[in-house]
């Protein structure tokens, strides 16, 4: 999507400046295939020599820009940038000093020679960089490397993408996707690395004596040339106009021409709020917006030059770190105050207070320590502070995530699930607390192991796939999406349908493995309880499923106009309500018990994570916006784990009842030939 | 023996093994139905699945014979009927259940009110244009237009049903007393393209003044196929034949002289008129701000109904209903429009009797599972209540 919106700006700017542009860039891929240098428009580039104050970090993070549709900070930006790159959020230098994203995405922008003898590009395989013709030596099979690395072969690069961008998604082999995956990455960091080259940028405008006058000296920023766009557009009229003055209709030209290649590309960071309402016009400006403006409709309003200086001076001070502070100040004020003046600033320091509380991290790690203090328990079942430790530890990582949930619906202005990385987040928590509650209610020790159990393999489950989608968690919704009414009822429903349905299969598989490893096999009470806590958790989800899907089909009545379209998102909601419905029918007509009923249980957990995630793998249907790829091996894992599991408690339950009848004739057998011996006798 | 033998059936007709025979072959369909989708288009995998009573489902060399999601919805709301209301034993432990099945009861009801009642289809319409009838996305007829002195326009049509399955040998005849000939539509084709026949063409089908319709695959997405049909009108009073071949993206019907009376033939979408008129008066369609991913969607019209006429904003999630009639926001176009080009608005239109079915008995299947459920949920509390006591009890005097 944001390349094409980078192609649509290019498009249209070029429309504009293309008669000032000698070679203008081919749009796509091709765009930024010559090998580019900082250096070449002005004085060589400074380096960092000293780490970034919290103050510059503080202001740097701070910064709004408008990004994937929304206002967010740089932070948040910096950070799902540099994950998309590198695989993770810090970059690890080759002294060992290790970079967060913003400093990153500062020396990116402000050091950017610096910036590129950092490794930040990932490679899953070795022989990506070796398609392209990247020097492999002493490179492991994964392994990151630099733009500088890169940078000579980037040529190859492009071409080889290219070439695969005409190839669909799914047929392509994974090579193909890894090239085609890096070219636009490159691309995109290319694209960040030359931001600021117009801002360090000093415009000769000594050539003319007009020139001269226009701009009131030998030398112009980007800014300044902006502002005088439409002087000098008149001046090369009136130049055009004698032939004697051909040299300096060239140099007047050659400014413009410079302006523009220079300020080309920078449509990536919209930094610029408008001057206007939201409600008159909603979107950010970046550079290349403002040039634009003074080429198509005059000149630029003087807020907006204002603000175009003041990046010039926070990229000119580079180098100076206390300079670099003072002019970052300046621009931070600004841009705040011209956010907040639209209302679109209460936000931000919100989500920069989310990332930087870590909330879901910490969740993770107090959900680890329950687990281990659970563990401990069933080794020392008399040690009540680890009962209570664990209690604690699980109450409280429950709370922080609940927390992060709050705080991103806060963010958001949204119900807490309508992503599918949301869906995850919330069956954690919900499946979580039902565990706790139950937990309260029995005290039984095993609903506190399953929402450990639960809460870990929850969160490890969201950090995988933020690490996989590498994309903003909080983006903006498509139009149908767009109703907080039917999110807040059938999509928060059926979550905790699933929620249900997962945790039941977790309390399930506890079972099944118990009774294969003979654990606990004297305590009837303790198996008799997991039954109890698996049907009470169907019965709950069995609730949540079927309103949830109802809801469902009475949106899609309102939006769609039919109640039921067979759509895959559907059926796997329908199967679930089926699955549940089901179990509870053979239970209570006596055709399973309770190995029956665990054995469904375990089976209703994919079930469920086909109606989650598999329909979307299908690649087919109206609920496509949830789509995601590369989880395909993750879900089939867990088709795995828990089909293999499923059938070696049911070899060993057939093992054991074979047993258990030889073993009974044979009682009976013993207990019929004494008695016949006896008769004989 | 007739009356045992009856007990049997209504015994076997009413049993909870039936009703998990039923949903476990409901769970089936839906399940294949589903990967089905990713070879086939959805129209065809409702039909197989969905719409039918038996099907043949093909597991690469085995091909499997299953009933229908219609049979199995059919036969499972008579077991509910039988064994889920009237033979259930009825107290304060199944009054949750009893209000439940009565709410899944009126949930098929729905369905098949609307499989069997409702229509659908949608209007496109530039901006400034109107329309009062509606088009189906999947259905044909044949439409007989005559012009009247008066200056209208007086139409006899025949739907898709009475021709689709219209070979050589088994031609469908289409009469009316309005009209001075029938139509024999010889053959109909669901999806197929007009060529002219050239010196190299030798087609299978027959050539109709220079040209034939050439049989294509049919598409995954149905709304895409355009049919075709080879039809043949005959006179009543002479009994001289005309043969034409129609088409379904042709622009103007086939016209034709008979008895000094005009007349045009057409093979179109099934259409139907509206008890009103909408004319679009601007379409707005918002991208988020930098992004081209939709914000909303929405269509301005003028509703008007005798001489009375209304202003309605129709967007995404939020339809026009009137006259038993609901109109949505369903798609827009031309997809390539740029900005300043006109641009259409498609409003997917529904005749459902059944249409707010679905939110009643979703109300009554919460409440009676809440119902249900919630006196098992309260009856566990007390019970764990009372054993975690009796287990403190019993440490106290243990102590």
């Amino acid at each position: 999507m944001k390349n094409l919106i980078r192609n649509f700006a290019l498009v249209l700017s070029l429309a504009f400046v293309a008669p000032f542009v000698s070679a203008a860039p081919a749009a796509g891929l091709q765009q930024d295939a010559a090998a580019h240098d900082h250096a070449a428009h002005g004085a060589a580039l400074p380096r960092r020599t000293q780490p970034y104050s919290e103050r510059v970090l503080e202001l740097a993070s701070g910064l709004p820009l408008q990004d994937g549709g929304r206002i967010k900070p740089l932070s948040t930006y910096a950070s799902f940038m540099l994950l998309r790159f590198n695989g993770m959020r810090t970059v690890k230098l080759a002294d060992d000093r290790k970079l967060k994203p913003i400093e990153w995405l500062l020396d990116v922008l402000f050091y950017p020679e610096q910036a590129e003898e950092y490794p930040v590009f990932v490679l899953a395989d070795v022989q990506t960089a070796e398609a392209i013709g990247v020097q492999v030596f002493e490179k492991k099979k994964r392994d990151r490397y630099s733009m500088k690395e890169l940078r000579p072969h980037v040529d190859k690069l492009f071409e080889l993408a290219t070439q695969y961008s005409r190839i669909e998604d799914k047929n392509r082999r994974p090579i193909e996707q890894a090239i085609f995956d890096l070219a636009i990455n490159v691309r995109d960091y290319r694209s960040l690395e030359r931001h600021f080259d117009h801002a360090r940028h000093d415009f000769d405008t000594s050539a003319t004596p007009d020139l001269r006058r226009i701009f009131g000296a030998d030398t112009a920023t980007a800014s300044q040339v902006t502002a005088k766009v439409p002087e000098v557009m008149d001046l090369r009229e009136l130049l055009a106009r004698n032939p004697e003055r051909a040299e300096d209709l060239k140099a007047a030209t050659m400014l413009l021409q410079v302006a523009a290649e220079l300020i080309d590309g920078t449509d990536d960071l919209a930094l610029i709020p408008s001057l206007k309402s939201v409600e008159q016009e909603p979107a950010w400006h970046a550079p290349i917006d403002l040039l634009q403006t003074s080429f198509e409709a005059g000149p630029v309003e003087k807020p907006y030059l204002e603000l175009l200086a003041s990046f010039e001076d926070v990229a000119r001070a580079a180098g100076d770190p206390a300079a670099f502070e003072a002019k970052l100040a300046t621009l931070h004020e600004r841009v705040v105050a011209q956010a907040s003046a639209r209302g679109e600033y209460e936000k931000v320091p919100l989500e920069i207070s989310y990332y930087k509380a870590n909330l879901i991290q910490n969740s993770l790690v107090l959900f680890i320590l329950g687990f281990l203090l659970v563990a401990g328990l069933w080794l020392f079942p008399r040690v009540k502070a680890l009962y209570w430790g664990a209690n604690l530890a699980v109450f409280i990582a429950m709370a922080l995530l609940t927390g992060a949930i709050v705080v991103r619906c806060l963010i958001r202005e949204r119900p807490p699930v309508s992503t599918l990385y949301e869906t995850i987040l919330f069956v954690t928590a919900t499946g979580a607390l039902f565990a706790l509650v139950a937990e309260w209610i029995g005290r039984h020790r095993l609903a506190l192991s399953s929402a450990a159990i639960l809460g870990v393999i929850g969160l490890f489950i969201a950090n995988g796939y933020e690490t996989l989608d590498k994309k903003d968690t909080m983006p903006q919704l498509v139009a149908v999406l767009d109703t907080n009414f039917w999110l807040a009822t059938h999509v928060t429903a059926i979550t905790i349908g699933y929620s249900a349905g997962i945790l039941a299969a977790l309390v399930s598989s506890v079972y099944l493995v118990a009774r294969v490893l003979g654990i606990k096999r004297q305590d009837k009470e303790f198996s008799k309880n997991l039954t109890r806590m698996t049907y009470g958790t169907l019965a709950f989800g069995l609730i949540f499923s079927v309103v949830g899907t109802i809801l469902g089909g009475i949106w899609a009545n309102e939006s769609w106009g039919r109640f039921w379209g067979w759509d895959p998102k559907e059926n796997g909601a329908l199967l679930i309500c089926l699955a549940q419905i089901l179990m509870l029918h053979l239970r209570m007509g006596g055709y399973v018990r309770e190995f029956g009923l665990h054995m469904l249980s375990a089976f209703g957990g994919t079930v469920v994570a086909f109606s989650w995630f598999g329909v979307n793998l299908l690649g087919v249907g109206l609920h496509s916006y949830g789509f995601t790829s590369g989880i395909s091996n993750a879900l089939w894992t867990y088709y795995y784990i828990q089909w293999g599991l499923m059938t070696v408690a049911l070899v060993h339950y057939v093992i054991v009842r074979s047993r258990e009848a030889a073993v009974r004739e044979a009682l009976a057998a013993a207990g019929k030939t004494p008695g016949a011996s006896q008769q004989g006798t | 023996m007739t009356m045992r033998f009856i007990e049997k059936f209504v015994d076997g007709l009413s049993s909870i093994w039936l009703s998990c025979v039923l949903l476990l072959l409901l769970g089936l369909l839906t399940w294949l139905g589903t990967l089905e989708q990713v070879h086939t288009g959805l129209f065809e995998v409702q039909r197989k699945y969905f719409d039918s009573i038996f099907l043949i489902h093909r597991a690469g060399p085995l091909a499997i014979p299953l009933p229908g999601a219609a049979l199995v919805m059919g036969v499972l709301f008579v077991n509910l009927l039988l064994g889920g209301i009237l033979r259930m034993r009825k107290d304060a432990s199944t009054w949750g259940i009893l209000v439940t099945h009565v709410g899944i009861l009126m949930l098929i009801v729905a369905g098949y009110v609307k499989f069997a009642f409702a229509e659908d289809g949608h209007v496109t319409l530039y901006e400034g244009q109107r329309s009062n009838t509606f088009e189906s996305y999947h259905h044909w007829e044949v439409a007989v237009s005559e012009p009247l002195p008066s200056g209208e326009l007086r139409e006899v049509v025949s739907k898709q049903e009475f021709f689709e399955n219209a070979v050589p040998g088994a031609e469908a005849r289409l009469s009316s007393g309005e009209l001075p000939f029938d139509i024999e539509v010889t053959r109909f084709v669901p999806n197929c393209r007009v060529l002219p026949k050239g010196p190299m063409v030798s087609p299978a089908v027959p050539v109709v003044e220079g040209f034939f319709l050439d049989e294509q695959p049919k598409e995954a997405q149905n709304e895409s196929n355009i049919a075709g049909a080879y039809i043949a009108l005959v006179e009543r009073s002479s009994g001289a034949r005309k043969e034409a071949l129609l088409w379904g993206a042709s622009r103007d019907p086939w016209t034709v002289e008979i008895g000094g009376r005009k007349f045009g033939i057409e093979l179109r979408r099934e259409q139907w008129v509206m008890p009103f008129t909408v004319a679009l008066e601007d379409f707005e369609k918002e991208d988020h701000p930098r992004m081209m991913m939709p914000k909303s969607f929405s269509s301005d019209v003028v509703v008007t109904e005798g001489g009375a006429t209304r202003q309605v904003k129709i967007s995404m999630n939020e339809p026009l209903r009137q006259k038993g009639l609901v109109l949505y926001q369903a798609s827009w176009g031309p997809s390539n429009a740029r900005p300043g080009d006109p641009l259409f608005s498609t409003l997917a239109v529904v005749r459902n009797p059944a249409d707010q079915y679905p939110l009643y008995s979703c109300i009554v299947i919460a409440i009676g599972l809440v119902l249900h459920f919630g006196r098992k949920l309260f009856k566990h509390i007390r019970a764990e209540a009372l054993r975690n006591a009796s287990t403190t009890g019993q440490a106290q005097q243990a102590s």
